[in-house]
Formats: C-alpha cells, sequence, structure tokens
C-alpha cells in the first residue's frame, strides 16, 4: 500500500473544464499522487509506450491508475482502453472510465473489455466531489496495486 | 395400357357417369354392323377366324359357319395373309387400305381391306372396291394438290371453312358439306356450308349439344373418318354374338363399318338424309368440328377418296390454330397498345389501387368492358356500368369459389351460373374475373351488358327429350325447321385475346408488387442506415452538447465557492440561476436522448399482466407522492395484453404522474380503467380509425385536475411544450406526454385526450 502514493495518475480527457473540475476535486482530497494529463489518445499511447514527445521515460512515469474518457478527438478513449487491455504489461493498471455517456452500450463494451470501473460523469458538483474522494480512496487507500515492473 | 384398353375405359366411364340418357347408349359396341362390308376377327394367338358378320354370303359367296375357324392363310393365301399380319407390327393408316383379292367361284373378287387391332384379335374388314378407284400416289396428289392450294391462300377462319366445305364437295360430290363448329359447351353451328341450290341452306343454324352425345364426340376423335353409304341399310350382326376370347361384344369404336346408333340414324332420318359422312376436325386432341356430308341418296365412297378427304381435314385442322389466332388481328394489337400504356403508367404509381383506377377508361377497354369493379380488401370501387356495390358483395363469395386452381374466371351468361345475377342481367350478363390475390382476395371484375341475340336453331332443341314405353331414351326431335330463339341474359363472349389481356394484366400487377417489395426493402435498409446515423447523432449530442454545459455549471460554482464573498448575494443568485439554467438545459437534452432512444429500442412483446404491473407503478408513485392526497381507483381488474413492460410502465407512471402533478384539488383522484367494446367512446373511436373488425380495448386514466384549454389540446403531446411557467406544477421538460404518446404508438395503438377545464382530463390509449 505504501508504494501507491509514489507512482502518478494519469488523467486522459480532452475537455479542459471537465479536466479543471477534476483536478480541483482531487485537490480536495488527501491523495498526494501526482498527477498527469493527456489530452487524446494519441497522446496518452504515447505517454505509456515512451514515444514521441514521452520518449525521455522521466516526463513519463508509469502511472497507477488511469482515468479515462471515452469521446476523445483522433484516436477515441475505446481504442486506448483496447490497446491497453492488450498489452501484457499495461493491462495490469487499472482502468476508471469518467464519460458523459450513460449509454448502457458503452457500460457493457467497457466493462468487456477489462475497466476497473465506469463512472458517468455528473453535473452536479458536489456529487462529483463525492465520487473522486469515494474512487481515490478506494484505490489508493484500500486496495494493493501490482508492483511495477522496472 | 394399350390405346384400346384406355378408350375402352373411357368410354365405360362416360356410360356409367353420364345421367344424360343419350349419352349412356354404348354406341362403341353396337354387335351390328352395316351391310356394304364384311367383318371378321381373327385371334391373334391361333390365327383363326373367331367371328364374322353374317353378310359373309352375298358379299364373299361363304356362309359365316364355313369361315369360322379358318386360319387366315387358309382364307387368304400365304402372302396376304402375312401382308395383314405384318399389319399389326406397323401404323395402320399407312397401311390401309390393304388391297385383298380373293377367288370366287367364278371370278376374282376385290377389295379394299382394313385392318386394325382390338386387345388380342385382329380386326379385318372388307369393302368391295368401287370400280372408280383413284388408287395411286399420283392420284392422290393430284387430288389434294389444288384443294390444299387454296386453302392456304385463305387469310381468315371464315374463308378456310368455307373452302374447305367446297372442296370437299368437289371431292366427295356430296350434296351439302357443312363445316360445323362445337362451342366450349358442346353444341355445335354451321359456320360454312357448300349446298346443291335446289337444297335449304343450313349455314348459321345453331344445334344443341345433345346432338351429338358425349361418347359419339369422344369415338370422332378416335376415328376422323365415318361414313354411312346408305341410312336405310339392314344392320348385319356378327356370329356368334359375343367374342369367344373376351366373352363380350367385340368393341369396335374403330371399325369403319361399325353400326350406327338407331338414335342417330332416325336424327339423319329426320333430317332427310340418305347418306352421310363425317370427317373429324381435332385441334389439341379435342373435338373442334365436323365437316358434315350429307347426301339426300344412297352414296358410297371409295376408300381412296375418304383418305383425301381425311387428309385434308387434318391439314385443315393444324390450320386451325393459326387462323383463330390471326382473327382480329387488328383488336389484338388495339388491345396490346392499350395493356402497354396502361403497365407503363401503372408502373409509375406508388400504389396499386391508385394506378390501376387513374385511368379507368383504359382498365374497361383493355379487355372490352362496360364496367368493372375492384375488389380490394373490404373496399370496392366500381367504374362504368356495373351491379350495385351491395350486389357485388353479395356476388363475391360464390364467385371466390369459381376459380379453383384457375386465377380467370369468365362467362358470357352469369345468370345462368349464379341466378341472382338475373337481377342486374342488364349490365351483368358477362363476367371476367381476374383473381390477383387469393390471401387478400383482391379481385378485378369486368362486366358486360346484356346482348339480345336472336339464335337460329336446326330445329327446337328444347323438344328433343321424348318419354316413350316409360323408359328415358332420347328421341332424336322430328322438325328440323329453322327454329328462332331471343337469347337473354347473355352478353358477347369474352374472346381469347381479352381473356389474355386480363392475365397479362396480373403478372404485370405482379410483377409490379414484387418490385415495390424490392424497392420496399431497399427503404428499409435505407432507414435503418438512417437510424444508425441517428443513433450517433444522439449520442454525440448528449456528450457534445453536455461538455460546455457541465463547464458553465463547474465554473459557476467554482465563482460561488472561490469568491461568494466578493460578489456578494446579488452575485450569487445570478450565478445560481445560471446553474439552474445549466441544470435545465441538461433535462431537455436527457428527455430528448431518451425519446429518441425509445422510438428505435426494440420492443420486448410479453404477456403482461396489467394489475400487477399497475401496483409496481403506483407503489414507486406513492413513495414520490406521499406528502399529497391522492386517491387510486380501480374499477375492475384490468386485463392481461401484449407489450413491453418497461415502455408500458413508463407510460402509466407518465400518465398518472400528470393526473397528480397539475391537479390543485384537495382531494386528488385518478382512475385507470378501461371502456367495454360497446362503450359509445370505443365504438365511436372502432369505425373512425380501425380498418379490421376486432376492436382494441380502449384504456383510460382520468383525473380530477385541471383541465386543458379546449384550444390547447392540439398542442400538448408536442414535446417539449408546456402550457404553464417553469415554476408552477414543479416544472418538467414537457417531454412526458411525447414519450407517452410514442409508446402507445409503437404498441400500434392511439392515445387522446378529453378534457374538462378545472374539471379534470381523461387520457384514453389502446395497445396492440
Amino acid at each position: 500500500m505504501k508504494d501507491n502514493y509514489k507512482q502518478p495518475l494519469l488523467v486522459i480527457e480532452d475537455s479542459d473544464e471537465d479536466f479543471a473540475a477534476l483536478n480541483r476535486m482531487i485537490f480536495k482530497t488527501d491523495i498526494p499522487n501526482s498527477i498527469y494529463r493527456c489530452e487524446d489518445g494519441e497522446e496518452a499511447l504515447d505517454f505509456l509506450y515512451h514515444e514521441g514527445e514521452y520518449s525521455d521515460r522521466l516526463l513519463a512515469p508509469r502511472p497507477a491508475l488511469i482515468v479515462l474518457d471515452l469521446n476523445l478527438p483522433g484516436t477515441d478513449g475505446r481504442e486506448v482502453l483496447a490497446a491497453l487491455k492488450k498489452d501484457r504489461d499495461l493491462q495490469m493498471i487499472p482502468v476508471i472510465i469518467l464519460s458523459t455517456s450513460s449509454n448502457p452500450k458503452d457500460v457493457t463494451a467497457c466493462y468487456r473489455q477489462g475497466v476497473s470501473g465506469y463512472i458517468v460523469k455528473p453535473m452536479d458538483i458536489k456529487l462529483l466531489e463525492r465520487l473522486v474522494k469515494n474512487f481515490l480512496h478506494y484505490w489508493f487507500k484500500t486496495v494493493e496495486l501490482p508492483e511495477i515492473n522496472k | 395400357m394399350s390405346a384400346e384398353v384406355k378408350s375402352q375405359n373411357i368410354l365405360e366411364s362416360i356410360t356409367d357417369s353420364d345421367l344424360d340418357p343419350d349419352d349412356r347408349e354404348p354406341i362403341h359396341v353396337p354387335n351390328l354392323i352395316q351391310p356394304h362390308g364384311v367383318l371378321l376377327a381373327i385371334s391373334i394367338e391361333t390365327e383363326r377366324i373367331v367371328q364374322v358378320s353374317m353378310n359373309t354370303q352375298e358379299i364373299l359367296s361363304l356362309e359365316p359357319e364355313e369361315l369360322l375357324g379358318q386360319s387366315l392363310t387358309e382364307f387368304l393365301g400365304e402372302q396376304q395373309a402375312l401382308a395383314v399380319k405384318k399389319c399389326l407390327s406397323a401404323d395402320f393408316e399407312h397401311i390401309n387400305p390393304l388391297p385383298i383379292e380373293l377367288t370366287a367361284i367364278e371370278s376374282v373378287l376385290h377389295f379394299d381391306g382394313i385392318v386394325h387391332r382390338q386387345a388380342e384379335i385382329i380386326v379385318l374388314e372388307l369393302e368391295p372396291r368401287l370400280p372408280t378407284q383413284k388408287a395411286s400416289f399420283d392420284n392422290f396428289y393430284r387430288f389434294v394438290q389444288n384443294p390444299l392450294k387454296r386453302l392456304q391462300k385463305t387469310e381468315n377462319l371464315e374463308e378456310l371453312c368455307t373452302t374447305l366445305a367446297q372442296e370437299i364437295k368437289a371431292v366427295t360430290e356430296f350434296d351439302r358439306v357443312m363445316v360445323y363448329r362445337l362451342d366450349r359447351d358442346g353444341a355445335g353451328s354451321v359456320i360454312a356450308e357448300a349446298v346443291e341450290s335446289e337444297l335449304e341452306p343450313f349455314l348459321g343454324l345453331h344445334y344443341p349439344a345433345t346432338d351429338i352425345p358425349k361418347q359419339a364426340k369422344y369415338l370422332y376423335t378416335l376415328n376422323l373418318l365415318r361414313i354411312i353409304p346408305d341410312l336405310k341399310y339392314e344392320p348385319v350382326k356378327l356370329f356368334p354374338d359375343l367374342n369367344p376370347l373376351s366373352d363380350r361384344p367385340l368393341d369396335l369404336s374403330m371399325a369403319v363399318l361399325r353400326g350406327i346408333s338407331p338414335c342417330h340414324i332416325e336424327y339423319l332420318h329426320n333430317m332427310g338424309v340418305a347418306a352421310t359422312m363425317c370427317i373429324s376436325l381435332v385441334k389439341d386432341g379435342q373435338l373442334w368440328g365436323l365437316i358434315a356430308c350429307h347426301h339426300n341418296s344412297p352414296k358410297k365412297v371409295d376408300y381412296q377418296t375418304r383418305t383425301i378427304c381425311e387428309f385434308i381435314g387434318q391439314i385443315v385442322a393444324s390450320e386451325l390454330t393459326s387462323k383463330e389466332n390471326s382473327q382480329d388481328s387488328d383488336y389484338k394489337i388495339k388491345l396490346k397498345s392499350i395493356q402497354s400504356e396502361f403497365v407503363a403508367s401503372l408502373s409509375q404509381t406508388e400504389d396499386l389501387e391508385v394506378g390501376l383506377t387513374q385511368n379507368p377508361q383504359k382498365l374497361l377497354d383493355l379487355v372490352g368492358a362496360a364496367g368493372v369493379a375492384l375488389s380490394f380488401g373490404s373496399g370496392i370501387t366500381t367504374f362504368g356500368n356495373t351491379p350495385s356495390k351491395s350486389a357485388i358483395k353479395g356476388l363475391l363469395p360464390w364467385l371466390a369459389t369459381q376459380f379453383d386452381r384457375d386465377i380467370i374466371y369468365e362467362t358470357n351468361g352469369l345468370a345462368q351460373s349464379y341466378p341472382e345475377a338475373s337481377d342486374y342481367a342488364d349490365v351483368a350478363s358477362g363476367l371476367m374475373a381476374l383473381l390477383v390475390s387469393r390471401v387478400d382476395k383482391t379481385f378485378i371484375i369486368w362486366f358486360r351488358p346484356e346482348v339480345k341475340q336472336t339464335v337460329d336453331w336446326g330445329g327446337n332443341p328444347y323438344k328433343t327429350a321424348v318419354r316413350s314405353d316409360g323408359t328415358l331414351r332420347m328421341s332424336p326431335r322430328k322438325s328440323f325447321a329453322k327454329w328462332q330463339e331471343v337469347v337473354r341474359e347473355n352478353s358477347l363472349p369474352w374472346k381469347a385475346c381479352e381473356v389474355e389481356a386480363a392475365l397479362e394484366l396480373r403478372s404485370s400487377i405482379v410483377g409490379i408488387v414484387l418490385r415495390k417489395a424490392d424497392e420496399l426493402a431497399l427503404i428499409n435498409k435505407e432507414l435503418s442506415r438512417s437510424n444508425v446515423e441517428l443513433d450517433a447523432f444522439a449520442y454525440i449530442a448528449s456528450h457534445d452538447l453536455k461538455e460546455p454545459l457541465r463547464g458553465i455549471y463547474n465554473y459557476s460554482s467554482f465563482l460561488i465557492e472561490d469568491y461568494g464573498q466578493i460578489l456578494g448575494s446579488d452575485g450569487a443568485d445570478k450565478l445560481n440561476t445560471l446553474m439552474r439554467l445549466a441544470h435545465r438545459m441538461e433535462d431537455l437534452i436527457n428527455s430528448l436522448l431518451h425519446y429518441s432512444r425509445l422510438g428505435r429500442a426494440e420492443l420486448l412483446l410479453k404477456s403482461v399482466d396489467l394489475n400487477n404491473l399497475l401496483a409496481g407503478v403506483l407503489d414507486v408513485i406513492k413513495v414520490s407522492a406521499r406528502d399529497t392526497q391522492v386517491e387510486f381507483k380501480i374499477p375492475r381488474p384490468l386485463p392481461t395484453i401484449k407489450g413491453d413492460r418497461t415502455q408500458i410502465e413508463e407510460l402509466l407512471t407518465n400518465l398518472i404522474s400528470n393526473g397528480i402533478k397539475y391537479n390543485q384539488k384537495q382531494q386528488k383522484t385518478i382512475e385507470i380503467g378501461y371502456l367495454d367494446p360497446d362503450d359509445p367512446i370505443a365504438i365511436e373511436r372502432g369505425l373512425e380509425y380501425s380498418a379490421d373488425n376486432e376492436s382494441k380495448t380502449v384504456f383510460y386514466v382520468r383525473d380530477n385536475g385541471i383541465g386543458i384549454r379546449e384550444r390547447h389540446l392540439d398542442s400538448i403531446f408536442r414535446i417539449f411544450k408546456r402550457l404553464h411557467g417553469p415554476k408552477k406544477y414543479g416544472g418538467g421538460t414537457g417531454a412526458g406526454l411525447t414519450i407517452a404518446q410514442k409508446i402507445v404508438e409503437r404498441h400500434g395503438g392511439e392515445i387522446w385526450i378529453e378534457s374538462v377545464y378545472t374539471r379534470g382530463s381523461t387520457f384514453y390509449f389502446t395497445l396492440e
């Protein structure tokens, strides 16, 4: 559990406003992990595979948890998810979907791909605060996360 | 089965089954022959004579007893016997007649031998050869060449038949040669005649079907030529009476000497005829007509001449089809052009019924009718002169049974098959009905008016039955004097080309229906594609529209949180309004999304017990409306219906919660029930909307709420249409009734409202 704080949280979210709201809520919790943000799927894959602008491993530490939006410009969240879950190494990282879509088709498809949770973005800021607190507590204070392969 | 056995069966079946007494006479086994030749029956197995005619002494100078038991070789000599036996393995037509010479006491006798096989018997008929025999192929060719040339030059059926009568008369020198044509029912008329000038012409006279009994007609198709040289002949018996091989009278179907039915002889006697010859005209295996030759004194015709006549008859028979086809060729061309125009315009219409009715005159001209009725499902459309719609409706059940496996039915004397049609015989004596679809009971029915026709009969056809000595035997009529009859309740007959035009119309219709089905499949594909697109659109809209909205909302709340103190209560109020509006916008988007999903989600149709379902709905509503006083009335248990449980739950929830929401009474009541089928409201709706007879159950949700003004009733189902300000009656997006309507429509039902302002509203709906 002790290591859980060392690894960062990766947020893949195209909307600046949504990210700002999420960021604000994370700061309100007592989780000290650093937060990295990618704005689209392409960037996220570069981050995770250390390619392109993230070829320097130091710039892109391996995240403990990924928060993924589904509707992204270019490479879509669904594609990022599929790529992650096919990679023997990356598939261990828990992925939480945070999306506007409450479409049951999306929910089912994501769980089938092996997501660790699916959260529908709420309108109400108070609700968002509660949700963020809940899932961060769960992942960083409750459960054991897998060892990092160095 | 050999040809003989088969003919035997057919003849017996005719004799047994036919009720017409004259048709019962077994004319193929008269056991008598005409005296102008001898008949010998020879066993195939033993080659010995087993039966002879009793006139052998007169013709062969041999007593019958002398002949019986003789072998063929003993009787004919080796060579001639061999020739007869050879006939058995060959086609008789090519061999007959066989020249036979017999040595008598003083001289050599010459005969035409005619051989045919009857089961296990060779039937040998010998006719003395006439001195003027034209017995070579050259002669034959010379005699048929000119007639054939003249026949080939004829242009139509009438000319062909007239020429035929003339040529046969020239070859045979009969006093009268007629071409006698049989109609569908077996009645006949003289359509061409060549007659000696001093005799009264029979041309145009009609004869009833009973004049030629059925089995006689059948024998005419087997034996293409029949001759009676002297009607006053003394018939000659066969000896012994029964054929020793079969123990039955010898079947003489194929025998040229076959004795004539006494009835037929009497008939011809009455006509004043002394000798006749008849040549069959057989078209497609059916007796089309006869070349009937009459002579007023006895007349022999040699075998060669008979063969010429038979040959000419066969040539003409083969010409009949083409001549009949070329008849009315101008009219046929006209029909074709109407047909192609009609089909062209028909194929451009979306709806078959509209296409058929947009040019009624063409639909009439297509078959030369005066009136037409289109029966599509329960509706009947008429054009031109037709019986009344109710009369046509009455006719339909009978008509539907007339098709059997056919798709067309036509008659030119409707009242004869359907007596009720007498009442409207003036417009509908002729009827032709086309079965477009057996399943949908779709008919096109054409009508033709009555045409009073004067038919000249060769004698009164209704005076043929004579009861004599207590039996029902038919007696041929005595008088052949022209007898006129006015035929009523008949129309002009439908021509073959008109029937064909109707049939072709049907295949065009079928083609169009199939093509429409293809187009429909294409549209369906298109629709499902655009549905997928709509789904994507709704999805994108929900995401992309909500994202900035959430931003507005969130940033407003950040502002209040971070700068609330600075902004003061006035600023905070405005920001709160901003947030409320953003919330409302989200509700609207969600309703829109829900509505769009509802239209496309697959219905899970199951049997649903409405009592059970309603109880669940009310439980939920009671929880959320626990502060208010609501009384729920359910006057009687609700039925079980077929529907999508989730959607019907939503429907009832929407209607019931509306009833509570828009209600200011202290004691709110909501009544949920259904109407009896004979309730005036149900009946009015049933008549107005449902085409089929089965009436749907009308459900209702009634409240004692605020009611709706008449002028608003039309708009209440419109999406986002609200009749009140956002703060009144708890607000809402204004999608509830639109969603209710959608659910009802998806269940194939209707929803409507009756309302009294300030007193309450009742929502009625049907499902299934």
